[in-house]
């Protein structure tokens, strides 16, 4: 087992709304080993996105938990994780080139170096061509495949998902789930990966965490021992549909239950 | 092409309908009459215009400076952007022309009076609007420099300077007009120079022509003028932006 390269200890979310106190995060306790590929589902609103901001660096826990990155606590995880929200967020007036570089620019890399490494790297992101190409020219998958690069290019150990392709067509988004897959398994990065889509979360995980309605806990925790290199057609296998059936009553059950609790505060 | 048509299709009714109509010069000139009036005096025209273009680029230069400034100011300390933007924004409803009077004696009938008419008039549309645009990026955006290690200059530098340019430009393309009308107004408080006295003292005369000769200056300037800024625009914010003309 490598040793872990993330761990939460209690870490744990409370907003306060209006003066009413609203647990988005019950204290969660977690281990990610380094390399791992880590997938969480949870029904829609149930606070993974809290839990991504936390570990970002975004949003402070509340106190008493702890973040450790290589074992080491962290007081601010702000220029040590790669994150990449649900929207690319590439900016309209850089060349895709320049827009994969801004997190590394960020970090202080001299401008000619991180085209470099930009360059290099573009091919294994099927971009190679595109360089000079600006955002309004390119389609959404490529758009995520750009915004994906320009997480990966930031050298930061731990990459934080949050839904990337939740926005694409379910071709493309099989096409990028495949390759993410290659990718994850090429430079194995510890990758974290927040999705609502069971199936996407089977097919990339390593681990995967289901997550209660909120305020979110631990609901299940699963293994996913499925041989790698994945390819597309592993979704009908047999012990792929067990997994699926599992997660998915998991998954269920949580979200008629936050169906039925809609009436609270919903996060901001 | 087409401009140029319809310039001129105008130019013809407009010479045509006069003659036609038998209207006396001192209510419309023909345009005949007024190019002629500009042929015989083209040095005058041209110095009047040059006094005016100097005053006004020199005003909406400090104000592009002055209000960009204050703007990134503004946009970093909320207190000051309470404090101070709603005064802002209530001001531009003043009509601060009836200021230019107290400018006049203050800095006297020279050309700095109408530097400071037309940075006055200018530089509050340029500080809120830029305000407005150093405001509009996209939040996550900014969470997501942050996340990158990104500190506020960087983030102004690399996000919010840049989504900022397209409200930056409709304040500076609005802020050639009003750097312009002050300069012309300036003169009229106080001086000897300018388009605005070329004007003034025709009306005097009762010079019609000579008043449309100062007119068709003015239109040329300011025409030019907005022409610049707008190619500047063109050039530099060549990005699909959003629509912010109203």
């Amino acid at each position: 087992m490598n040793p872990d390269k993330l761990t939460l200890e209690r870490i744990a979310k409370t907003f306060a709304i209006e003066g009413r106190h609203l647990p988005v995060l019950r204290p969660l306790d977690l281990r990610v080993p380094e390399g791992e590929f880590l997938t969480v589902v949870g029904p829609s609103g149930c606070g993974k996105s809290t839990l991504f901001n936390i570990i970002a660096g975004l949003l402070p826990p509340d106190p008493g938990g702890v973040l450790r990155i290589d074992g080491r606590p962290v007081d601010s995880p702000l220029g040590r994780v790669a994150y990449m929200p649900q929207r690319d967020l590439l900016l309209p007036w850089r060349s895709v080139l320049d827009n994969a570089i801004l997190g590394l620019e960020v970090q202080g890399v001299p401008r000619d170096e991180a085209r470099r490494r930009a360059r290099e790297t573009m091919p294994q992101f099927g971009l190679a061509g595109f360089e000079d190409f600006y955002p309004f020219a390119l389609s959404g998958g490529m758009r995520q495949r750009v915004a994906l690069l320009r997480t990966f290019l930031f050298e930061a150990d731990i990459m934080l998902l949050d839904e990337p392709f939740g926005a694409l067509d379910a071709l493309t988004r099989s096409i990028l789930q495949e390759w993410l897959a290659g990718i994850a398994v090429r430079y194995r990065r510890t990758i974290l990966f927040i999705t609502h889509d069971v199936e996407e979360a089977i097919f990339l995980g390593d681990r995967l965490l289901v997550l209660t309605a909120r305020p979110a806990s631990l609901k299940l925790e699963l293994k996913v021992p499925l041989p790698r290199p994945r390819r597309p057609e592993l979704v009908t296998s047999e012990p792929f549909v067990a997994l699926k059936r599992q997660v998915l009553e998991a998954i269920r059950e949580e979200s008629l239950r936050s169906f039925s609790t809609q009436a609270t505060v919903e996060p901001g | 092409m087409r401009r140029l048509v319809d310039v001129v299709a105008v130019l013809l009714t407009w010479e045509v309908a006069v003659r036609l109509l038998g209207v006396s010069s001192r209510v419309l000139p023909p345009p005949s009459a007024i190019a002629v009036q500009l042929m015989q005096i083209p040095g005058v025209v041209f110095t009047a215009a040059g006094y005016t273009v100097t005053s006004a680029v020199l005003g909406y230069l400090a104000a592009a400076a002055v209000g960009i400034a204050l703007a990134v100011m503004l946009a970093h300390v909320p207190l000051l952007e309470r404090s101070l933007l709603p005064f802002f924004v209530a001001s531009q409803a003043v009509p601060v022309i009836a200021f230019s009077a107290i400018v006049i004696l203050w800095a006297g009938n020279g050309p700095l009076s109408k530097i400071a008419i037309a940075f006055y008039l200018s530089f509050f549309p340029v500080t809120v609007g830029t305000v407005r645009g150093l405001q509009a990026s996209d939040p996550m955006a900014v969470a997501l420099l942050r996340t990158f290690g990104a500190r506020t200059w960087t983030i102004l530098w690399k996000l919010r300077f840049p989504t900022a340019l397209p409200y930056l430009f409709v304040a500076l393309r609005i802020g050639t007009t009003t750097a312009l009308i002050g300069a012309i107004v300036g003169e009229w408080f106080g001086d000897n120079r300018g388009l605005g006295t070329l004007i003034l003292h025709a009306l005097y005369t009762e010079d019609t022509v000579r008043l449309w000769c100062g007119i068709v200056a003015c239109a040329v300037v300011g025409a030019a003028f907005y022409a610049v800024v707008a190619a500047l625009e063109r050039r530099l914010v060549w990005w699909p932006a959003p629509a912010l003309d109203h």
